[in-house]
Parts: structure tokens; C-alpha cells; sequence
């Protein structure tokens, strides 16, 4: 994995604060291109802060973020958008009265490069690309449909399509599976593992365990803002600190039973 | 783009009814009545851009309509240009004026808009009212530059009247019904081009929208400056038309009124302009009668608090819906 030298998302002393709260706090980590980086820890740990924090809608107060070496840590979001980040979100977003394909579109039309002139249609490739995007989630049939009428699921779908339709190097995920039942988290990894297999970068944020381990390569667990663990998913459930502030002795010893079987249910 | 099969075919057809309406022997008290009405949609078909398809609640729309019309005014008055020459130039004024405006709200939303916008507005309205420094004498009568309460007057008019001598109000009439179609026009293609997806995707989550590369700053800048032409163009008409022009075109129940044909008509939606111009046009003429004294600003209130009950996306959207239950009904396939 180390093979290149400038990594495709490199952060460094990155830190945000909300009053006295230090939500990320001197957080260094990469992300080489091809691989999948997941990140757990418990509720408040600032894992959804350190994606406002690199997606530039909330930007960071101290700290380097650079994209294949260019520093992107004070860049406006929809030019980082420009730049080949795409992030998906914890709490379903949408635009809640264009149609299904019309969400898509925004991305495809306006995610991929900043546009001078919007012009006054849109070009094949772009309604091309939209579509492609519903395939992957597999939600060419509700392309007419009003996103406000869509359940949970199909939200979660598109707010995945939107980002992939903005061609992103790097695709940021924020439990992309939360609230979900298991024959949904599973549809969702196999479109992740499509994603994968595609050479697709991603950073995962997820509470989901078995969701977690089997898509990461590896796995970073924040607490207070701070990086406690960073390595193979395996090593995780060995790891006493991580253990004790975050998955317990039970959810532990259940993750290697499974992986010992070579199977992640948990 | 299937909307263009359905709009183009209905559009034709009301202009074609509105051209052939004068032959057809509509008397002309009320050929003067549809002109002012196509001053009014005009100017309500691209406020409905800026506060129901870009969501941003602006009520600079009449101010921008002012200096639309002031700058036509001033242009025949002090340096006697044809109206036709201070056409174009109105318009690209009200377009600079409404950048500025669009500039000012653009650390603002929700209410904050209407608050700083209506604030502008008023603004205007005091600066022409207070304004009695003369700038040059006629005979012993002192003039200023705007002529204050007043209003500017006798800065001559689109030159129908030695064209067309008594008729001359067909020739403003086919000015007003030219300047309203093209608006519409352009409000359409507007709507359905990627610009009025970026605007509408700011509208419903503008977080969102921002984080998918449509940048807000541009965005809402140009929703300001697109929709002021038109509106700076239906000023310099009605400046044309009336032959007098004053700071009454920025009086809140004037404001108000075309608000209310907005939400009548339908927000956001694009026949609605037109429908509740045309509506609450009618009403308003009707209760104007003596018959009715007395009753008007009621019947206006009655009629906009029953849309907003019953029919809260304004009757476009009704008629929508009905149309959307009836292909249903009729088993045929639930057009977009
Ligand atoms: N805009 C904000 N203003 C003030 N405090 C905030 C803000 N956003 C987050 N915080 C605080 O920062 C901390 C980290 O929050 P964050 O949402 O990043 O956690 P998280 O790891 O994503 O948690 P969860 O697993 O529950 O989603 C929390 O204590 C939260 O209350
Ligand atoms: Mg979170």
C-alpha cells in the first residue's frame, strides 16, 4: 500500500473546535488511492466532524488537508466537490421536491467542474451519467418518483448515486447503513464492494461492525476527537483500548469469532 | 422536456386569443385594463424565479421595478432620448441594481431577506419623496431631480400617439403583451434549463446543493440579475404607458397585492404568475364597481386566504392535480 509516495488524501494536525470542545483534535492519517479506510468509535467521537471538516462545509481551525498534494483545507465545498470529494450523509439529504433523477442531475451537471455558464440544457454524457448512477443503486424505476416520498432506504441509495455521479477519486460515507435492516445492509455492500472493485477510494464512517470490518482495508477508531487505534481490522478486537471505550468484551470476541470463520455476521 | 409539449401548445394559444382580443371589439377601458394586467405578470413571472423557484424570500422586485421605470423617465425627461433607446438601458440597470440587492442578502436567509429587501425598498421610496433640492428652475418653479412625491412626468411615451393618433393605446397595449411573452418565455426556459435545477436545489437544501459543486454565491447572484431585466423592462413600460411615473409604484399595498397573485397563482409554479395576475386583475376590476364599495380590499383578502387554505399550491398547482387525477382516471399514462 505504500507504493505512492504522495497519498490521495493526506491529513495532518488537523483539529476543529466548538467552543472549549475540541471535536477533532490533532488528528494525522492518509488515504492511499485504491484503498478503504473505515472509521468507528462512539457517538460524539467527531467522526462526522472530521467529514464537515474535509468536505470544507465546516472548515478546519488548525491542520493541512491536502488532495494528491494540493491543500484543500480552505477551499469553498463545492469546489472541493470540483476537486473529486463526494460525501454522502449521516442524516438523509436530498432535495426534497425534484424528482429522483433530478437529484442526480445536480451532481452530474454541476459536481464534476465548476461550470461558468450553466448553459441551457444539460449534454447526453451528463444524462448518461446520471443514469449509469441510478443503475449502480439500482434505482432506474423511481427515477419520476418525489424524493420527499422516498423511504429511508432509497434515500440512503441516492444520496450514494448523487455522490458517485460527481465522478469523485475519493467518496467519503457516513453510516451509510445506519437504521437499515440486514437484507438492506447487505444490498449496500455489494454496491460498496462494486465500488471497491472499481478502484474507488473510500473513507467509511460506520457503527455497524461487520459492515465495517469486511469493506475496510483499515480501520481508524476516534474517541474525543483523537485517534485511539489505526490498522488491520483484524487487530481491532485485540485491541484492549478499543475494547474498552468502544466495542466491548461481548461485540469483541463476536467479530473474531466471525472473522476466524472467515465471515463477518455480528 | 416533455413540459415544452404541454406549455408551448396553451401558450400559442392565449397569445393568439390576446392578439385577436382588440379586433374582436374588447371595448377600451379594458384593452387599458389587460395592458396594466401584462405589466403586472411581468413583473410577478420573474419575482416567482427569485421567491418561489430559488425560494429566497425577496420583496425588492417593485423597488427594482422603480428604477426601471425612473431611469426611462429621467432618460426622456433630461436627455430626451427616445423611450425606445432607454428600453434596453432600464433594463440592464435594473439588472445592475438587482445584483446589488442579490450582493446584500447573500450572508442572509429565511425572513431576513424580506426584512433587508423591504428595507431597500423603503429606502428608495424616501430617498425620491424627500427629495425637494432643485436642480433647475421653470420660470419660479423649483424642480428636483425625481420630483418627489409628485413624480416624473411629460418625458414622452413609446410614440404610439402619432402613430396610431386615437388608438394609440393598441400600441401599448402589443408593447406590454411583446415585453410579458418574452418574460414568460424566458421564465420557462429558465425553470427547465440547469440554472433552475441549481436554483431549486439551493432552495430545498442549500447545504446540500453546496456540497454537490452548485455554488450558492453564483447562484443567487444570478437569480437576482436575470430576474430584474424583465422587471426593469415592465417599469420602463409602465413609465411608457402612463406617461407618469411616481413613488406610488413602491407603496406596500401595491407590493402586497402582486404577492398575492403569486400565492394565488401558485408559487414556484410557472402558469402561476399569469393565473393569479389575471384573477385577482378581474377581481380587483369588479369590485371596483360602486355596487361593491367598500368591499374590495376584503374580497382580495377572502380570496387569498381561501387559495392558501384549500388549495396551498395555488391553483396552477390544483389544476395540476386535477389534470394528474383525471389521466389517471381516464387510464392514461400520469404525464410530468
Ligand atoms: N455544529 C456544532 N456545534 C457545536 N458542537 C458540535 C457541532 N457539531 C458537532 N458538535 C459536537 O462535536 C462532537 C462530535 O460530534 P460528531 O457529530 O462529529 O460525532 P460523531 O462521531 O459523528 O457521532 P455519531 O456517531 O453520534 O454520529 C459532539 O460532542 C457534538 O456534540
Ligand atoms: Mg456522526
Amino acid at each position: 500500500m505504500n507504493a505512492d509516495p504522495v497519498p490521495l488524501l493526506r491529513c495532518r494536525g488537523v483539529s476543529k473546535y466548538f467552543g472549549a470542545l475540541a471535536a477533532v483534535k490533532s488528528l494525522s492519517f492518509d488515504v492511499a488511492a485504491g484503498e478503504a479506510l473505515g472509521i468507528g468509535g462512539p457517538n460524539g467521537a467527531g467522526k462526522t466532524t472530521l467529514f464537515e471538516v474535509i468536505s470544507g462545509l465546516n472548515p478546519a481551525d488548525e491542520g493541512s488537508i491536502e488532495l494528491e498534494g494540493a491543500a484543500i483545507e480552505r477551499v469553498a465545498p463545492a469546489t472541493v466537490c470540483h476537486r473529486g470529494i463526494a460525501r454522502t450523509f449521516q442524516f438523509n439529504a436530498g432535495f426534497d421536491t425534484l424528482s429522483v433523477r433530478e437529484n442526480v442531475l445536480v451532481s452530474a451537471h454541476f459536481g464534476r467542474r465548476n461550470r461558468a455558464w450553466p448553459g441551457l440544457a444539460h449534454d447526453r454524457a451528463t444524462g448518461e451519467l446520471a443514469d449509469r448512477a441510478l443503475e449502480l443503486v439500482g434505482m432506474t424505476e423511481r427515477a419520476g418518483h418525489m424524493v420527499r416520498d422516498l423511504p429511508v432506504f432509497h434515500r440512503k441509495l441516492l444520496m450514494m448515486a448523487s455522490a458517485m455521479a460527481t465522478e469523485p477519486r475519493l467518496l467519503l460515507m457516513d453510516e451509510p447503513v445506519g437504521g437499515l435492516n440486514p437484507g438492506e445492509i447487505d444490498r449496500m455492500m455489494e454496491i460498496v464492494l462494486g465500488l471497491r472493485e472499481q478502484g474507488v477510494t473510500i473513507i467509511l464512517i460506520e457503527h455497524v461492525m461487520r459492515f465495517l470490518v469486511q469493506l475496510s482495508d483499515r480501520v481508524l477508531i476516534m474517541h474525543h476527537g483523537e485517534s485511539i487505534y489505526e490498522g488491520s481490522p483484524r487487530g481491532l478486537t485485540r485491541d484492549a483500548r478499543v475494547i474498552e471505550v468502544y466495542l466491548g468484551e461481548g461485540m469483541a470476541k463476536r467479530l473474531r469469532d466471525a472473522m476466524a470463520g472467515g465471515d463477518g455476521g455480528g | 422536456m416533455s413540459g415544452w409539449k404541454r406549455d408551448l401548445p396553451i401558450g400559442l394559444v392565449v397569445l393568439a386569443a390576446l392578439i385577436a382580443a382588440p379586433a374582436f371589439g374588447l371595448p377600451r377601458f379594458w384593452i387599458t385594463t389587460v395592458t396594466v394586467f401584462f405589466i403586472w405578470a411581468t413583473v410577478v413571472s420573474q419575482w416567482n424565479l427569485v421567491f418561489g423557484v430559488a425560494g429566497i424570500f425577496s420583496l425588492a422586485q417593485m423597488a427594482i421595478f422603480a428604477i426601471g421605470g425612473y431611469t426611462t423617465a429621467m432618460m426622456g425627461l433630461y436627455l430626451e432620448w427616445s423611450l425606445w433607446l432607454a428600453l434596453p438601458v432600464s433594463g440592464l440597470l435594473a439588472v445592475v441594481f438587482g445584483a446589488v440587492v442579490g450582493l446584500a442578502c447573500l450572508r442572509l436567509t429565511g425572513a431576513y431577506v424580506a426584512l433587508l429587501t423591504l428595507a431597500i425598498a423603503y429606502i428608495l421610496f424616501l430617498l425620491i419623496v424627500t427629495d425637494t433640492d432643485c436642480v433647475y428652475y421653470e420660470g419660479t418653479v423649483c424642480r428636483s431631480l425625481t420630483e418627489g412625491w409628485k413624480g416624473l412626468g411629460r418625458y414622452g411615451d413609446y410614440g404610439f400617439r402619432d402613430l396610431f393618433g386615437r388608438d394609440f393605446h393598441l400600441g401599448n397595449y402589443g408593447l406590454a403583451l411583446a415585453v410579458l411573452t418574452l418574460a414568460t418565455l424566458f421564465s420557462f426556459a429558465i425553470v427547465r434549463s440547469p440554472m433552475g435545477l441549481a436554483f431549486r436545489a439551493l432552495r430545498d437544501n442549500p447545504g446540500y446543493a453546496v456540497s454537490r459543486g452548485v455554488s450558492r454565491f453564483k447562484y443567487q447572484l444570478l437569480v437576482f440579475a436575470l430576474s430584474a431585466f424583465f422587471t426593469g423592462l415592465a417599469g420602463s413600460v409602465y413609465a411608457g404607458v402612463f406617461s407618469v411615473i411616481g413613488p406610488n409604484v413602491l407603496q406596500l399595498g401595491l407590493l402586497l397585492f402582486l404577492l398575492s397573485m403569486m400565492v394565488v397563482g401558485g408559487v414556484g409554479r410557472p402558469w402561476g404568475p399569469l393565473i393569479g395576475a389575471a384573477l385577482l386583475m378581474l377581481v380587483d376590476e369588479t369590485l371596483k364597481e360602486e355596487a361593491f364599495a367598500g368591499y374590495r380590499n376584503i374580497g382580495l383578502g377572502l380570496i387569498l386566504a381561501a387559495v392558501v387554505v384549500l388549495l396551498p399550491q395555488g391553483l396552477a398547482g390544483g389544476i395540476d392535480n386535477l389534470a394528474r387525477r383525471l389521466a389517471r382516471r381516464g387510464g392514461g399514462a400520469p404525464g410530468e
